[in-house]
């Protein structure tokens, strides 16, 4: 079902994205808005996130309870988070409530309470939230690599730290909220049963009138390859690899793609492969893509009891490194037939949809139709895509967890 | 949207429900097995089998296997429970017919002893991980415990010992009983030709034999009150409960999954406003899961040492408010709207529908659409929620925390 994308910007720099999908009975939607842990004011990691949650806690007309329940009455599944650049506020519900629930979220982002009574449990859930980190040693060790990897503040954990949740104030967090929320970069994208002409004249009534300059994204630095371990007392080792890749708008986007899927697509791409169904080494071991407003990078994972630690690392290490020699003709099919396909199932479900348009418009500034991303792929050759690899050599940051540190390995 | 139905003549039950619309196709082999249908000696045996399906049959390796997944652009994986294991898959749809030939190919295994010793390694290493993972663990063994001994409450993974001692010739013959095609159903959704699909089908399992297979339903006698577990490796506390529901072939089970919502969905419920709203811990909440022949409810916490008290006893509490008083009228129309948006989302794709499906029918054998589960759910009643709060469920709650010693 071929499917057009509606845009339109507001003066006040706030985008709206439509994507009619008339065949569903749902909708869903994501407000993308420029607020993460990596432009959060000095000091007071942990800002977005408890700023993200005390915004739900009353707005407009309605106390928190109230909102709450009004947001239940239409049936609406909450979700979204703080990241690292932006934190998304997001719902699906049946199509025909889509006003409705626009409404309140007007109240939500442009007329929250943001009441003293209510900072103190908001802070108390993001501190609970971060000593939950403690008892999840995966999270644990991507939160840290980040942290290692980056020298800039994109290094910062959005979940904020025992420090800074501890000086944050209702006054810091409401100045914050002045300075950071606002129509500049955000971005409200929606997909399903909906159609455009009302959902425009919706949003021009709820949101034109918003007003504020929006923020700055600090530059990316990282820091040298290096590798690292934190002891701590776990059955299994933690293993994270860190290296730089391409940002989203760069030409060898595709390319790069295609190279995850052969290195970790399915359960017969390479990492899987090798380190799994070969050697009987792990459980779990992949590798995948994240993107930033102008960088990218891939992360790589493996958990493995600690007697195979070091062989694990040493195969993981050699299986990157490898892909700069080439992929084979299979290889490259087998990705790409990976990546369409997901792509037409994605454009079966109004969630996935909303969230991706809302993703390619903050981080390339279009939503990339689904149309473009097959032609793109399906004009990818052999020969380009090796050579690409070819000139293609990153250095590792490597970090590990667990009972002991493991043997030194060369870092490229 | 139409629902089909066949059993073949070896008895395999094959159900679909078409929409020629889909833009996909997803097909699943629901094998009615799972932890509950084993003896303490072959613990893990279901979870272990379901690894090695992957590995290989007469005319296809391990590796042949998944490369031809990956060439189908599939979306797949399996899963095993307590009481079943389902291979899937789901795939564009001029693909279908490839799909269908991997899946069912899979399901007569060579099982061959050296990738049963390899394997080992990965299930050892995947039971060394949930080791790590007290959110997951909290909940095996306090369902070990609630369970009190009633086959329900057996691991899925197995522990390490009995992994290590399971052999490749157990394995077989635990197969061989329980893979019989009577005991299995395929389901497919979404985009298909069903009479393509039953000829294929019917061919390609002409050799499976019919088994007379059976599993045993012995009185559940499940435990109250409250143990602990201490490792000093922990940081915080976790909390599992349990308490006991409507099973899945009764009809009050809808409105089990309502009340459940009423008191512990993730937004706008009893308990969000006494815990997570307060900011006592960072997730509670409560679901009813039903199983052959039973039902539960079963709800989580986790939390600082120190609010561990406070924080059980208000779970407790709150329980024990709506086992007396019931729940009011706007909270069951919001659990009413919340469940049907959650349904609809989840039925939009054929992927999505393919679980319920296959789930649904191994349990009672029979079909609802979509639209007659939403309607089962608005027209599930207060009188409904009253029954079962009758049956003081929540007077018989069982907790079970993983604790930093």
């Amino acid at each position: 079902m071929s499917t057009t994308i509606r845009q339109h910007t507001f003066s006040n720099g706030m985008t709206l994205l439509l994507e009619e999908m008339p065949w569903l009975s749902s909708a869903s939607f994501t407000f993308l808005i420029p607020f993460g842990s990596a432009n959060e004011p000095r000091d007071y990691e942990g800002s977005s996130t408890v700023l993200n949650d005390w915004l739900y806690r009353g707005a407009g007309n309605y106390s928190s309870q109230e909102l709450s329940e009004a947001l239940d009455d239409l049936g609406l599944r909450r979700g979204g988070g703080t990241g690292k650049e932006y934190t998304t506020l997001s719902g699906s519900l049946l199509a025909s409530n889509i006003n409705e629930a626009l409404r309140l979220y007007a109240d939500i982002i442009r007329r929250p309470h943001l009441k003293d009574s209510e900072f103190e449990p908001a802070r108390n859930l993001a501190l609970q939230e971060l000593a939950s980190l403690g008892d999840n040693p995966t999270q644990q060790l991507f939160e840290t690599l980040s942290g290692r990897y980056f020298h800039s503040s994109h290094g910062k954990s959005t979940y904020g730290t025992l420090d800074g949740l501890n000086r944050l104030s209702p006054t810091s967090v409401r100045n914050d909220y002045t300075q950071r929320l606002s129509p500049g970069g955000a971005i409200l994208s929606i997909a399903g049963g909906v159609q455009w002409e009302t959902v425009l004249k919706q949003v021009e009534k709820l949101f034109s009138d918003w007003s504020g300059s929006g923020v700055t994204f600090p530059e990316v630095v990282i820091t040298r390859p290096h590798q690292e371990h934190i002891t701590q007392d776990t059955s299994q080792v933690q293993i994270g690899v860190a290296y730089q890749a391409f940002a989203p708008s760069h030409p060898g986007w595709y390319e790069n793609a295609v190279a995850i899927g052969v290195l970790s697509g399915g359960m017969g791409a390479r990492l899987f492969s090798e380190v799994r169904e070969k050697r009987g080494l792990v459980y779990s071991v992949s590798a995948g893509s994240r993107s930033l407003k102008n960088y990218g990078y891939t992360l790589g994972y493996a958990g493995t009891t600690p007697e195979r630690a070091n062989e694990t690392l040493s195969v993981l290490l050699s299986e990157l490194r490898k892909m700069s020699q080439g992929i084979s003709k299979d290889e490259l099919e087998r990705s790409r037939t990976g990546l369409l396909s997901q792509l037409v199932m994605q454009g079966e479900s109004s969630g996935a949809r909303a969230t991706s348009m809302a993703r390619d418009m903050f981080l390339v500034g279009a939503p990339r139709p689904i149309e473009d991303i097959k032609a793109q792929l399906n004009g990818l050759s052999l020969e380009h895509v090796n050579q690409f690899l070819s000139s293609y050599h990153p250095s590792f940051t490597v970090l590990t967890l667990g009972s002991e540190p493991l043997a030194e390995v060369a870092l490229s | 949207m139409n629902f089909q139905k066949t059993t073949l003549a070896n008895r395999l039950t094959i159900i679909g429900e078409h929409n020629p619309n889909s833009q996909s196709f997803a097909a699943g082999y629901f094998v009615n097995t799972g932890s509950r249908d084993e003896s303490a000696t072959i613990a893990g045996v279901s979870h272990f089998l379901e690894h090695m399906m992957f590995k290989g049959t007469a005319r296809r390796s391990a590796e042949d296997i998944n490369l031809e997944f990956d060439s189908l652009g599939a979306n797949y994986n399996a899963y095993t429970n307590e009481e079943r294991t389902v291979y899937y898959g789901a795939v564009l749809p001029e693909r279908g017919k490839e799909l269908l030939d991997l899946l069912t190919d899979m399901m007569r295994p060579a099982l061959r002893e050296e990738d049963f010793t390899i394997e080992k390694n990965v299930i050892l290493e995947e039971i060394a991980m949930y080791q790590d993972h007290p959110h997951f663990l909290v909940f095996e063994k306090g369902n070990a415990g609630f369970f009190n001994g009633h086959p329900l409450g057996n691991s899925v993974l197995g522990s390490v010992d009995s992994i290590k001692a399971l052999s490749v010739e157990e394995m077989n013959t635990y197969f061989n009983a329980r893979y019989a095609p009577n005991n299995m159903t395929l389901v497919v959704a979404g985009n298909y030709d069903w009479e393509k699909v039953l000829a294929q089908i019917e061919t390609q399992s002409a050799s499976w034999q019919a088994l007379e297979t059976s599993r045993t339903y012995p009185e559940p006698h499940p435990k109250d009150g409250h143990e602990a577990h201490n490792d000093a490796s922990l940081k915080r506390t976790h909390v599992a409960f349990f308490a006991p529901g409507m099973s899945a072939q009764d009809d009050l089970n809808y409105a089990a999954s309502l009340l459940a919502s009423c008191i512990g969905d993730s937004s706008g419920s009893r308990l969000y406003w006494a815990l997570v709203d307060k900011g006592l811990v960072d997730s509670a909440g409560l679901h009813h899961e039903v199983a052959d022949g039973y039902g539960m409810f079963s709800g989580y916490v986790s939390t600082t040492p120190e609010q561990l008290e406070q924080v059980s006893s208000i779970f407790r509490q709150e329980l024990l408010k709506v086992e007396k008083e019931g729940v009011t009228a706007e909270e069951w129309k919001r659990a009413q709207r919340k469940l049907a948006t959650s349904l609809t989302l989840r039925s939009e794709t054929p992927f999505g529908r393919l679980m319920y499906l296959g789930a649904s029918y191994l349990y009672n054998q029979s079909y609802k659409s979509t639209s007659e589960i939403i309607a089962a759910i608005n027209s599930a009643s207060l009188d409904d929620a009253n029954a079962i709060l009758m049956r003081k469920p929540f007077s018989q709650l069982y907790s079970f925390a993983l604790q930093p010693s």
